[in-house]
């Protein structure tokens, strides 16, 4: 025996059998591991009993002998106590119908704005991110030296892409991606689409969810891929595969055919394109193009690379390309190349120039946030006050909780969690608003595409999540904590006072109408600057006056001569371009400086037929030569930017002529009201072709002539595209677009203000509900209307005026500034929006303090009195 | 009859604590399952067959019995409870009627030829 115990068995597994094991079973289940041990250590030797140890530890490692802090029965009572909770609180809030419906329907709209707003940053920042190759994927960009430093371009000479596979063996897959306006014919009509010419590789890296067809079908040369939209509007309800289109590019028209449609892309792609075509099959009709031209044209390459690490050993490859670059072009030599990873492309988009995303739209994504965080804020406020309110009837429940031994934590874990059934209620609501209320809306007003998917979008789960959780502890941790810290001596004694006269709700109110009062300024401060830009007078006479485009230079004189002779045309003058569309900017030279002036080069009757309001000077004489060569006309903004006086003695350099200014016209619109108005210059060319044509026509024919000159434009110019409007229709996608911008202000200032009343509500009738045995008792001592509503209308009327102040300051600061960066014609914050602000705040006030006034005026003082 | 289900383990250890009078304990039944049948059980899997009947009330223990090869702790010791016999009893019974009822044909080895 002696012998035997020299050896122990060994320490590790023995000290793990001592941590896992069950107490109660330890001494059993040792024991006989001991016993065990040495009977093998007298049969088999040490080496194996001690391993045999080791095993049967192991073995022993099971369910029913590891030790558990928390034994079944525990657990079992925690479920039942957050049952429990669910309980209580479920029972409180049907109770309460009213302020619950305050609480959750308030949140609900906060959690509807908050997913729009969601919703429309993520589709900016998170384009194409469901690709699931979207991490192998690269773009090829290069870097060159230009006059102010270094810069990066997106598009690459398009030969390059033939020299990837010898260069870059890693590449897997490549592709060009060429996105171009093409006049598109379908049944003898024109559209102008977004068409994006692909090498065919680019469906095996970039995978799209068909509707109609496969993919490869773009292998075909001769087969497209629509998106769902282009689709719709091409073919309606009929199949579109098979269908024939043609689509017209470098003016020669080619046929194709439907070969596949894309399901609804929902503006989640990365690029943004109505159909997809091969590339190849642009290039056999732009033949033999010499080499330098070639490479001058640049042209977005993608590659594919499956292993990341071999993206080091490509810079071989990248230098290679380089050099073959800077022999073919000297003279714009790249000075390096580089790969862009696909999903940095947004992120680094301002880095890139000609990249895929071109701009971010940072405006409307910071107004959109800045709108759903108001909500949110003003949603949570109101119910951390209604809960604290609320939280007072159950003072007795909250008290005897804490004499039988609740701790403080217990409680706050208690309102949490009733909490979190409320925020999870609300955001499921929210939910439901957003994707048949809200969405919808939006997608009308900023003519989006977007949808809510929650299968295929992982971060919408995290959104939520993360919402869902910040709802929970915005709103509920205060009122938990401050309704869990009474003494239960004081609860039930009855001394407890709680709630409506707390500094803490009076601030949240007081915060609350600040912000529904800057709402209110915004949407009315808007509706004002539309209606005063409405009216504006826009420099010149845009009535009865249509704009035709001219495509092609070989029609023009005869396009010309037709509508000259439609009877109620009186004028037809060819322009570069239409005063309402964005003008190209030359440089001019004046006493050796230089200057970016607007340029707007038509015919020397256009000025007149426009009906410019001349300033001093002249207009154009129409047969004059020498106007045609040496003469121009400025507006007031130009003899202001380079601070001159009329007559000008010296000339004007233009292209290195010399021009005199014969006159000068006040200032006119020639872009939206957005932008100031430029410095211009009008130039009266010779009779040469122009872009477009204006009509005079009789005075109100304008309209009824739209047919007519479609009719006759179609018939002179057959593959085209009649892009025909009226001068006073120049600015309706402007319009359309501060329109959508107004009612999304005035959406959130209606639901800032619904939402402030709710609140303002429930806290006025919960604190009287409260006070209202004080009321009926002064009712009984003889107080009246005056005196009862002087009581209740004080605490509010003060919160308002600070508010009105803080708001007031507030909205100047803001909503100026935000005017300002909207418009740079616009009405300022004046004395309407805040004044109207003011007193709709004010009635909502009375209004809802009236209210409750109205009850207790009612009421039989006795039968409250009476009862308890 | 509400009937006793046992495993074949079970039965078997249930059989040896029978057998094992009062000197029933983990190792014992190991050594006496291995020296009755020549089948070898891991030490843990009669731990929780035991346990497991001693649940059931079939079995019922107590400890006493340290040992200096235990490291001075003391045994667990089963024994039969009065339900562990009826089950035993009716085990025995339902094997017995069921082989009795096997046709003798079958174990004619001379059927067929």
């Amino acid at each position: 025996m002696d012998t035997k115990l020299k050896h122990q068995p060994p320490v590790w597994p023995d000290r793990f059998l001592e941590f896992y094991c069950n107490p109660s079973r330890l001494e059993q289940i040792q024991g006989d591991a001991y016993e065990i041990f040495y009977t093998n250590l007298e049969e088999r030797g040490l080496s194996l009993a001690r391993f045999r140890f080791f095993i049967h530890v192991v073995s022993f490692f099971r369910w029913s002998n590891i030790k558990r802090t928390n034994s079944s029965h525990l657990t079992y009572t925690q479920g039942a106590m957050f049952k429990n909770y669910f309980k209580i609180g479920w029972r409180n809030l049907i109770k309460q119908k009213g302020t619950t419906f305050i609480s959750v329907f308030g949140l609900a709209c906060a959690v509807g704005c908050c997913m729009v707003a969601y919703l429309f940053i993520a589709q900016i920042w998170f384009k194409g991110m469901y690709q699931p190759y979207k991490d192998e994927i690269f773009q090829l960009t290069y870097t060159a030296e230009e006059n102010d430093g270094l810069v990066t371009y997106g598009t690459i000479a398009e030969p390059i892409s033939e020299l990837i596979p010898e260069n870059l063996n890693q590449v897997k897959n490549q592709t060009r991606v060429k996105v171009d306006f093409s006049l598109l014919i379908h049944a003898n009509e024109s559209f102008n689409q977004r068409t994006m010419y692909i090498d065919p590789g680019f469906m095996e890296m970039f995978e799209y969810r068909m509707e109609y067809g496969y993919p490869g079908a773009l292998h075909e040369p001769n087969e497209v891929i629509l998106t769902h939209q282009l689709s719709e509007k091409l073919f309606g309800n009929t199949h579109p595969i098979g269908q024939e289109i043609s689509i017209v590019t470098n003016g020669t028209e080619r046929l194709y055919k439907v070969g596949g449609v894309l399901k609804d892309l929902n503006d989640m792609d990365l690029f943004n394109f109505d159909l997809l075509v091969n590339i190849n099959s642009l290039n056999t009709f732009s033949a033999e193009k010499p080499l330098k031209e070639a490479w001058k044209e640049g042209i977005w390459t993608f590659i594919q690379v499956e292993d990341s690490e071999s993206i080091s050993q490509m810079n071989a490859g990248f230098e290679n390309l380089r050099n073959i670059q800077n022999a073919i072009d000297p003279e714009t030599p790249y000075k390096s190349i580089q790969l862009e990873p696909y999903t940095q492309l947004t992120r680094n988009s301002e880095q890139i120039e000609r990249g895929v995303i071109s701009f971010l739209a940072l405006g409307p994504q910071i107004l959109l946030a800045a709108i759903a965080s108001f909500i949110l804020l003003l949603a949570v406020f109101n119910y951390v006050n209604i809960s604290v309110l609320m939280a007072s009837r159950r003072l007795k429940e909250i008290g005897i909780r804490k004499v039988i031994g609740s701790k403080r934590s217990q409680l706050v874990i208690q309102f949490l969690s009733e909490n979190l059934m409320v925020c999870s209620f609300a955001i499921f609501l929210g939910c439901l608003l957003t994707g048949f209320i809200f969405l919808p809306g939006f997608n009308e007003i900023a003519s989006k595409n977007m949808r809510i998917d929650l299968l295929r979008d992982g971060y919408i789960w995290l959104f939520l999540g993360g919402l869902l959780l910040f709802i929970t502890f915005a709103s509920g941790l205060y009122p938990a904590i401050y309704v869990s810290s009474f003494k239960p001596v004081s609860i039930l004694n009855g001394n407890q006072k709680i709630g409506s006269k707390g500094v803490f709700t009076s601030v949240l109110l007081t915060f609350q109408f600040t912000l529904a009062i800057i709402s209110i300024v915004a949407g009315i401060a808007f509706v004002q600057t539309n209606y005063i830009n409405a009216k504006r007078d826009w420099g010149y006479d845009n009535t009865d006056k249509i704009i035709v485009n001219v495509p092609n230079s070989a029609q023009y004189s005869g396009l010309k001569e037709e509508l000259s002779s439609l009877a109620s045309v009186t004028e037809v003058c060819g322009s570069q371009e239409y005063v309402g569309n964005f003008l190209r900017n030359i440089e001019i030279n004046f006493e050796d400086n230089d200057y970016e002036i607007s340029l707007l080069n038509a015919e020397s009757n256009y000025p007149e037929l426009l009906g410019l309001q001349l300033k001093q000077g002249r207009l154009f004489t129409l047969q004059s030569a020498s106007d045609k060569k040496e003469s121009i006309l400025v507006n007031q903004a130009f003899l202001n930017e380079l601070s001159l006086t009329f007559p000008l003695d010296q000339k004007i350099t233009i292209d290195s002529i010399p021009y005199n200014v014969v006159g000068v016209v006040e200032d006119f619109h020639t872009v939206f009201f957005q932008s100031l108005i430029d410095p211009l210059v009008i130039r009266a060319s010779q009779d040469t072709t122009f872009n477009y044509l204006t009509l005079k026509t009789t005075q109100g024919a304008a309209v009824d002539l739209m047919p007519t000159v479609k009719k006759i434009w179609y018939e002179t110019i057959p593959r085209g595209l009649f892009e025909g409007k009226l001068q006073a229709d120049v600015f309706r996608n402007e319009f359309e677009d501060v329109l959508g911008v107004q009612n999304i202000l005035l959406f959130s200032a209606i639901l800032s203000v619904l939402l402030s009343t709710m609140g303002l509500f429930g806290l006025v009738s919960l604190s009287m509900n409260s006070r209202i045995k004080d009321f009926c008792v002064r009712k009984v001592f003889g107080a009246d209307l005056i005196d009862i509503s002087y009581k209740l209308m004080k605490r509010y009327l003060i919160i308002w005026l600070v508010a009105a102040i803080l708001g007031s300051i507030a909205s100047v600061m803001l909503i100026s500034a935000f005017l300002n960066s909207f418009f740079a014609f616009n009405s300022g914050v004046g004395i309407v929006p805040l004044g109207s602000a003011l007193v709709i705040l004010f009635a909502v006030i009375t209004g809802t303090v009236a209210s409750q006034i109205y009850k207790v005026m009612k009421v039989n003082p006795a039968i409250i009195l009476k009862s308890e | 009859m509400k009937g006793y289900h046992l495993g074949e383990l079970e039965e078997l250890v249930l059989l040896t604590v029978g057998i094992l009078n009062q000197e029933a304990y983990g190792v014992s039944v190991l050594e006496e399952i291995k020296n009755q049948t020549g089948r070898k059980v891991n030490i843990s899997a009669i731990h929780t067959v035991l346990n497991r009947l001693e649940d059931k009330g079939l079995l019922q223990s107590q400890m006493g019995g340290a040992t200096e090869e235990r490291g001075g702790r003391r045994k667990r010791l089963f024994s039969i409870s009065a339900s562990g016999r009826t089950a035993i009893q009716e085990v025995k019974d339902l094997r017995n009627r069921l082989y009795d009822q096997i046709p003798p044909l079958a174990l004619d080895f001379s059927y067929g030829h």
